[in-house]
């Protein structure tokens, strides 16, 4: 009696692990059936195929509920598959198991390419794991930024922003762009000013940040030529900050001379991420720096010529706009999802 | 003392006899559990996947919209032009376009001048710039015309092209609205009506001569090329949003800038081709697409 309790807990033990990963996938994970229920009386089984080594299968009320059922007998009317007559068994590796257990249930390649012609039943989570997950991250943003709407002095440079997510949707950081050796006077200006004797007010940039939260609304991925999948998210951004700028001294540029000076700026934008993997993104960004401009003084107040008091002209408010195109690394560089796929 | 043998009497058990029983039976259901647990699970989960799992055999992407396949599409919508120097122009456009696959279509973008717009610096010239010797070349005189109506603008366009949609999917906005899209470039030759100041001849292009601050039309014909993203709304309606490039040279302001001295990069008291610079042309179009036919192809 006491040699028998170890032979029961030995098969006991060898047929546990069967029973624990199977039962999960086979109940706690298959959806609701959303074909008709099969008919009380049993269903003739077709007559197995010429050559195929499976015996007719059993009716298709046996099977639990939703589960799918590889020899489910065909619906009357059905015709069989073209290649009903080819029935051979898939991959020897994949079901030379359940083959030699028993043979009804080894697949054959007709049922697989009926199975791939029914309706899925989704036997996959509503919302799948998100491609690349940010909450908890930090991301990297080296760019560079082109002015947009300024086609008297493009301002434009290299920048660097890091924003850390809260959620997987919302972020806090800065960001700053250094323009000064990049600003860019346009030939336009001089032949304007040469053809008509008026001098329009330009200004330049030296520097300029900002503290921004980015909202993530979008997300979406596509499919290239059907071959390769990329993943992109679109986010609108908001903040506050400084620009740094001066007049370009076109009016009496023999006289005047000016110097930085800091200015408050609101930013407002949206933006378009590509992920090329987990970690690494294209990034491009559309911002509006809104601010209030100190231009150059276009009248020039005779022996007050050196008062830089006269120098300044009239305020206004500016709406800079940049595209900012650059990449996205995102710190950590890898994660653990919290649930399965 | 009897010889015994180690395995064959249960009369007699020694200590030492049972613990090597024991360490003998835990090491066999210990090696049985991990053969359950290797040997045996694995082509069990194996198996659950490739036999009865949902996605067993079917393909990578199952009925797939195509949106554009075979099928004859009408966009329209306004079209505006952007970082525009002198004249902003608002156009009313559409493009007619057959897509022979769904990534690859032919047709032709078009568009009318609806309204062209002074900008800020045109207000500034007109109102403020001093008449006189030095700018009699470039402005009409006093009351003698507005300096807006010399200035250069684009009155229609006509671009056949190809429409290339590389990439499509699909956009979740906010979790709860699912759009499918795509990503398409277009390339192709463009024929622009463009109005710009007529040719004068030295001494012949100030307010002293009757007409020489007129315009005249001409047509460019230019490259075109860009991208644009499309929003499926329904399967025969669609949102476009499309960034055009049209760079050629034009002379947008009226100006004697060019055709004198080194390089010919000073005035040369005549108005002509030279006159010309080369521009960087953009725009933006949005519009609603419509399909025929209606309903779209699905993939197996």
């Amino acid at each position: 009696m006491k040699q028998a309790r170890y032979w029961l807990l030995l098969a006991a033990t060898m047929l546990l692990p069967q029973v624990a990963l199977a039962q999960p996938l086979a109940q706690a994970r298959r959806p609701a059936p959303t074909r008709p229920a099969p008919p009380a009386a049993p269903t003739p089984a077709p007559a197995p195929p010429p050559g195929s080594p499976a015996s007719p299968a059993p009716p298709a009320q046996g099977s639990p509920a939703g589960e799918i059922e590889l020899d489910e007998p065909k619906p009357e009317g059905e015709k069989p598959p073209a290649d009903a007559n080819q029935g051979s068994v898939p991959p020897a590796n994949a079901a030379a198991g359940i083959c030699e257990v028993d043979p009804s249930a080894c697949p054959k390649q007709a049922d697989i390419s009926n199975m791939a012609q029914r309706e899925v039943q989704a036997d996959v989570y509503a919302v799948q794991q998100i491609y690349a997950l940010r909450r908890h991250r930090f991301e990297l943003l080296p760019y560079w930024s082109f002015s947009f709407n300024d086609q008297f002095v493009t301002h434009q440079g290299p920048g660097l922003g890091i924003n850390y997510y809260l959620t997987n949707v919302l972020a806090i950081g800065i960001n700053g762009t250094f323009y000064q050796p990049f600003n860019h006077d346009s030939d336009f200006n001089f032949e304007n000013r040469r053809a008509t004797r008026l001098a329009v007010p330009l200004n330049e940039y030296q520097a300029g940040g900002t503290v921004n939260f980015t909202y993530v609304p979008m997300y979406g991925k596509f499919s290239g030529f059907s071959k390769f999948i990329f993943h992109y998210d679109g986010f609108v951004t908001g903040g506050v900050g400084a620009l740094r700028t001066r007049p370009i001294a076109v009016i009496d540029p023999d006289n005047r001379k000016f110097d930085y000076d800091w200015r408050l700026a609101m930013s407002v934008g949206l933006g378009l991420r590509v992920f090329l993997n987990r970690w690494f993104a294209v990034t491009a960004e559309l911002r509006d720096y809104i601010y209030v401009e100190r231009l150059e003084n276009t009248e020039v107040v005779t022996g007050q010529e050196t008062n830089q008091s006269t120098w300044y002209g009239n305020k206004q408010l500016t709406n800079d706009i940049q595209a900012q195109v650059g990449i996205s690394v995102f710190l950590p560089f890898s994660w653990e999802y919290r649930l399965p796929k | 003392m009897p010889k015994r043998h180690l395995f064959a009497s249960n009369t007699y058990r020694s200590p030492l006899l049972l613990r090597i029983r024991r360490s003998l039976g835990a090491t066999t259901i210990a090696a049985c559990v991990a053969f359950g647990t290797t040997a045996v699970s694995k082509p069990a989960k194996a198996q659950e996947i490739q036999l009865t799992g949902p996605l067993a055999g079917a393909p990578s992407v199952r009925k797939a919209r195509l949106y554009r396949e075979g099928r004859l599409e009408l966009a329209v919508g306004p079209g505006f032009t952007l970082l525009d120097e002198y004249q902003r122009t608002i156009f009313v456009s559409g493009r007619l376009q057959y897509n022979l696959f769904d990534w690859l279509g032919i047709g032709v973008f078009g568009g009318v001048a609806a309204a062209n717009l002074d900008t800020d610096l045109t207000d500034k010239i007109n109102s403020t710039a001093p008449r006189n010797s030095r700018t009699a070349i470039n402005l009409p005189g006093q009351g003698q015309g507005s300096f807006a109506d010399q200035t250069g603008k684009l009155k229609w366009m006509a671009a056949p092209q190809i429409t290339f949609s590389p990439f499509r999917g699909k956009l979740a906005l906010f979790q709860k609205l699912f759009v499918d899209t795509d990503l398409y470039i277009h390339g192709g030759a463009a024929f622009i009506g463009v109005d710009e100041r007529g040719d004068c001849s030295p001494d012949h292009c100030t307010s002293a001569t009757p007409g020489a601050f007129n315009t005249k039309s001409r047509v460019a014909v230019a490259p075109t090329f860009g991208l644009g993203l499309t929003f499926y709304l329904a399967s025969f309606i669609s949102l476009n949003i499309e960034y055009r490039a049209l760079p050629f040279s034009w002379n947008r302001s009226g100006f004697d800038t060019r055709g004198g001295g080194p390089n010919a990069s000073f005035p040369d008291n005549q108005i002509n081709s030279e006159d010309r610079t080369f521009k960087f042309n953009q725009m933006v179009f949005v519009g609603a697409g419509f399909y025929l036919p209606a309903k779209t192809k699905l993939t197996d």
